[in-house]
């Protein structure tokens, strides 16, 4: 029973700990030397009693732990005194302790890097208030299938007004708009967003407030609420700006509120400005371009709102038809519509690095077996001395720590340096990347795997220590036999598994390396190299379609005369950028049938005739267009061949005639040329149907300007702003770009995604080369004697060195198989990342399979020829 | 290796070490000594088992030390018995007397 007397007693020696000690010391000491001098009386010589008298004593580490364990303090002094020990002895075996260091702080550094990226995007908490009660609302369509479609306005307003599970809803339109700083003039992208969008996402503003009910009507709308980063660049962070008119779009609007900077990431828009609904968007069912989020009414499941909304839905469904047949409606938190697709791109990531950590300890604990091994001699020394096995465990396992320790701390190092580096090369839709830094979750991360790897691989030697026979070990020099066969089967064990873990990293990296060559290598339709392209804001210049045209033309003429463009063009919206305003239009199309009230979709482009030559699209029927195509001539279209294949499979597309109900571009055109297909979408995506029409029959405001040029296409970027500023001085140019860039960030994503798995690939197959090599040193280290008795008896160099190498062959071969099975099981998890490969693509799994064998056989090497140069003699002798 | 001590030899060390104590505080290597003589060498205590028996007794609170010097003005750790080991001690000298007379009466009745 544990008076309290005696637990203070505890408590005191326990701070008293260092003086305890001392005192302990000093009384053994004092022993010794009375028994000395005993033996001295008794006639001994002083030595001769001094040793007589340490040996009667017994072993004196034993004692003092024995005697300290009585008093309960031990445990947190040996762990310093452990500490002190595994440092030194970290120290003594350097190439050891910088392999196992090293190949911890990829693990950990790497796997920290991309948890940080992980937390960023997809832990993280959004920066909504209860942001799990706030959900975007989508149209879905039974027909085709899809499952988050846009929102028409009318289906919005039915759905605000029957359904009762929703406290705020609110639409978000894209829009521009154009504003003149200091530096020129520019374009804020802009949501348009319905009363209550604030409130639906639950944000607040840092100044000012959000918009009032009185400020959604025609003529009160002039307001405007922008987001914490656009305040602090373009406006000088100024407070007073507050309540103040900014011109925008050439009008003054009243700066109201300043965002959050947190907020205006997921809409990516800088600027708020009120949703005045047009009357004839009220008539428009089938127009669904905007986004609606809403807030859970409290109390009210997921599931609850969404079975209120698609019996909406349904109910519109029966009311509205010719339209909505086929519409229903689908609720989805707004942290799914956000990070969805990233979402499985960096869980892979997360995956793959998991692996590699994986990876890293396996190797860390082979290494430590072996060391384990080496050391056996003093270890058992040790414990003659008189340390109990639990108190060798307790070290080894200490040493892990150390390890751990200092590869933990290395490791952050290399995840700071990586976070920057995945901020490098992140994507530009990854979400929130301006989050991604090292943050107080990340390094608790760390710090945990780090300690949760000096337990997995501090298991294994202390399990052996366990198991060593003292008497054996010392009497048979420390070659011991004992326990061998259980740790080699374990070593064993450990390198198959990394090597089956690299081989499904490197699968996982070369299937990715595949797709993108894949669409690299893809033809696209047009030649990206040499063009510069920009959007010109004209429309609120040129307000009429003659205006338009005549500064189209002009524009186009001068730009062509400046020295080194080839050709020069305009259209509506460009291949793998946003397109400019809605670009699907329904069609009705000769020879097709339009009864079901849906008809037949294209893409539509306004283009001028140089738009071909700039990009080079080929013309693979009838006749391109020509600056003859007037507004006052026939109406004319060009198609492109997936339009041909999709309404005409069967039939000559010249002559035939397309109506249109589009806007500027309504009424019935006929088609005089066929162009090749152009991967618009995306290079990972077919192209669509589309219909190109002569910018003079149907000019739109805003137009991409793109330029062919015989040399650098940057080099034209001042001649071409001074051009467009001689015609009209407060026009906005955006920024400018080539193709070949708009053509890399298209990919960017997926070199990101490639970069990190190829570099986790490499890093798997150094490791797991490691690996083979350190189990097959120590075990020729370990067979030098049985060796020598075959090169003795006759066996060659040669065949030594096959027995070696056929050894780690056959580890490499049975990790490989399982690996091979891992891989097949887990690369259908890349899928929606493969582009034209399948995830057992061939080519890839033997490639892999091949290169890491290589690897593995190069391992062998080393410690093969070293076997194979044992010297009979000095084996033996041994 | 020594042979791990068992319970009862353990309380006889225990028994010893309160026993001598009572007569007057001593230090280790003294309790050591007088151990041997008084069992005329048949007893030889291992200084392995004796320090960890003393802190224990100490730990208990049935013997206390402090610093004084030894015979030869050496620094020596003084054990001496407390109110405590001195109860301690009469309980253990009679479950001892009880032990040994069972044993006895055994060893002569079989």
């Amino acid at each position: 029973m544990l008076s309290l007397q005696r637990i203070l007693r505890r408590v005191q020696r326990l701070f008293a700990g260092g003086q305890r000690n001392e005192e302990l010391d000093e009384e053994m000491q004092s022993h010794i030397e009375m028994e000395t001098a005993k033996h001295v009386r008794a006639g001994m010589s002083e030595a001769e009693a001094h040793v007589r008298a340490l040996r009667d004593f017994g072993g004196v580490a034993r004692f003092r732990d024995e005697t300290r364990d009585a008093h309960g303090v031990r445990a947190i002094e040996d762990f310093i005194h452990d500490v002190r020990i595994g440092v030194r002895g970290l120290l003594r075996q350097r190439t050891f302790a910088t392999v196992a260091i090293l190949t911890l702080a990829i693990g950990i550094g790497g796997t920290t890097a991309v948890f940080g990226a992980v937390y960023a995007s997809l832990l993280a908490p959004l920066p909504y208030r209860d942001a799990d009660r706030v959900m975007t609302l989508w149209q879905t369509d039974t027909k085709d299938g899809t499952a988050r479609n846009e929102v028409s306005v009318p289906n919005f307003l039915d759905w605000r007004e029957r359904s009762r599970s929703f406290s705020h809803m609110a639409i978000a339109e894209p829009f521009s708009l154009d504003y003149i700083g200091p530096d020129g003039p520019e374009v804020f992208n802009t949501a348009l967003v319905t009363e209550g969008f604030f409130e639906a996402l639950g944000v607040r503003p840092i100044l000012g407030r959000t918009f009032l009910s009185e400020e959604f009507v025609a003529g009160k709308n002039q307001v405007v609420i922008i987001s914490e980063s656009l305040w602090r660049t373009r406006f000088g962070a100024d407070s007073s700006l507050l309540n103040r008119p900014i011109v925008l779009d050439g009008a003054p609007m009243v700066l109201v509120g300043v965002m959050p900077r947190s907020v205006d990431v997921p809409w990516g828009s800088p600027t708020w400005a009120p949703k005045i609904i047009r009357p004839d968007e009220l008539q428009a069912r089938t127009s669904a371009y905007y986004s609606v989020v809403a807030r859970l009414r409290d109390g009210v499941s997921i599931e609850a709102a969404q079975r209120d909304l698609s019996s909406v839905a349904s109910d519109l469904a029966r009311e509205y038809a010719p339209t909505n047949a086929t519409t229903g409606a689908s609720v989805v938190p707004v942290a799914d519509a956000l990070l969805g697709a990233a979402r499985s791109r960096m869980y892979t990531l997360f995956g793959a690095m998991g692996f590699v950590l994986l990876i890293a300890c396996v190797n860390v604990a082979s290494l430590q077996l072996a060391q384990a091994v080496r050391r056996r001699r003093e270890l058992a020394t040790r414990a003659t001395l008189g340390a109990g096995s639990g108190r060798l465990a307790r070290q080894l396992f200490t040493e892990c720590f150390v390890l751990a320790a200092v590869g933990g701390v290395l490791g952050l190092a290399l995840a700071y340096g990586g976070l920057a580096g995945i901020r490098a090369i992140a994507p530009v839709d990854l979400p929130r990347v301006e989050d991604l830094q090292l943050q107080p979750v990340v390094i608790a991360f760390a710090f945990g795997i780090t300690v949760l790897t000096a337990l997995v691989f501090g298991l294994a030697p202390v399990l052996e220590a366990r198991r060593m026979h003292l008497s054996e070990v010392i009497s048979s020099g420390g070659r011991t036999v004992a326990g061998t066969r259980t740790r080699r089967r374990v070593q064993n064990a450990l390198v198959i598994t990394e090597i089956a873990l690299a081989l499904v990293l490197m699968v996982g990296a070369g299937l990715l390396v595949r797709s993108l060559r894949s669409l690299v290598t893809i033809d696209r339709g047009f030649e990206p190299s040499n063009v510069l392209v920009t959007t010109v804001q004209a429309w609120s210049f040129y307000r009429t379609p003659g205006e338009r045209i005549a500064f189209a033309r002009e524009a186009i003429e001068r730009l062509r005369a400046l020295p080194g463009v080839e050709a020069a063009g305009m259209s509506s919206s460009l291949p793998l950028s946003d397109p400019i305003g809605a670009e699907f239009a329904p069609l009705s199309i000769e020879g097709q049938p339009t009864g079901d009230g849906r008809p037949p979709v294209a893409h539509i482009e306004a283009v001028t005739p140089g738009y071909f030559d700039a990009l080079r699209i080929p013309l693979r029927a009838g006749r391109t267009l020509a600056t003859s195509d007037r507004d006052s001539s026939t109406a004319v279209a060009l198609v492109n061949e997936a339009f041909v294949r999709r309404y005409w499979p069967n039939e000559k597309p010249l002559g035939k005639r397309i109506g249109m109900g589009f806007q500027r571009v309504s009424g019935v055109r006929e088609v005089v040329g066929v162009v090749a297909d152009v991967r618009h979408e995306g290079l990972d995506r077919a192209a669509e149907p589309s219909v190109f029409i002569p910018h003079s029959q149907g000019p739109t405001g805003a137009m991409n300007l793109v330029l062919r040029t015989n040399g650098d296409p940057r080099a034209l970027e001042k001649p071409v702003r001074v051009t467009l500023a001689s015609m009209n001085g407060s026009m906005p140019v955006s920024a400018m770009t080539t193709l070949d860039e708009l053509f890399d960030t298209s990919l960017r994503d997926r070199r990101f995604q490639l970069a990190l798995l190829g570099a986790f690939s490499v890093v798997a197959l150094l490791l797991s080369a490691i690996g083979i090599y350190g189990v097959l040193s120590q075990t020729t280290s370990e067979r030098t004697q049985e060796i020598g008795v075959r090169v003795a008896i006759g066996a060659t160099a040669g065949q030594v060195l096959m027995m070696v190498v056929r050894q780690g062959a056959m580890l490499a071969a049975v990790g490989i198989a399982i690996g091979l099975a891992g891989a097949a099981a887990l690369t259908r998890f890349l899928k929606s990342m493969l582009f034209e490969v399948t995830p057992f693509d061939p080519l890839t799994f033997v490639a892999s399979l091949t290169l890491l064998f290589a690897a593995a056989i190069i391992a062998c090497w080393i410690p093969a020829r070293r076997a194979a140069a044992v010297d009979p003699v000095t084996a033996l002798r041994d | 290796m020594p042979p791990q001590p068992n319970d009862r030899l353990q309380g006889t060390l225990d028994l010893l070490i309160l026993k001598l104590l009572r007569r007057e505080p001593m230090h280790g290597w003294g309790i050591a000594q007088q151990i041997q003589q008084s069992s005329r060498d048949v007893l030889q205590i291992n200084q392995g088992s004796l320090y960890p028996a003393l802190h224990r007794l100490e730990e208990r609170g049935w013997i206390a030390a402090e610093w004084g010097s030894s015979e030869n003005n050496r620094r020596a750790r003084y054990y001496k018995l407390t109110a405590l080991g001195r109860r301690q001690l009469e309980q253990e000298t009679a479950s001892w007397e009880e032990f040994v007379l069972a044993v006895t009466r055994v060893l002569r009745t079989a």
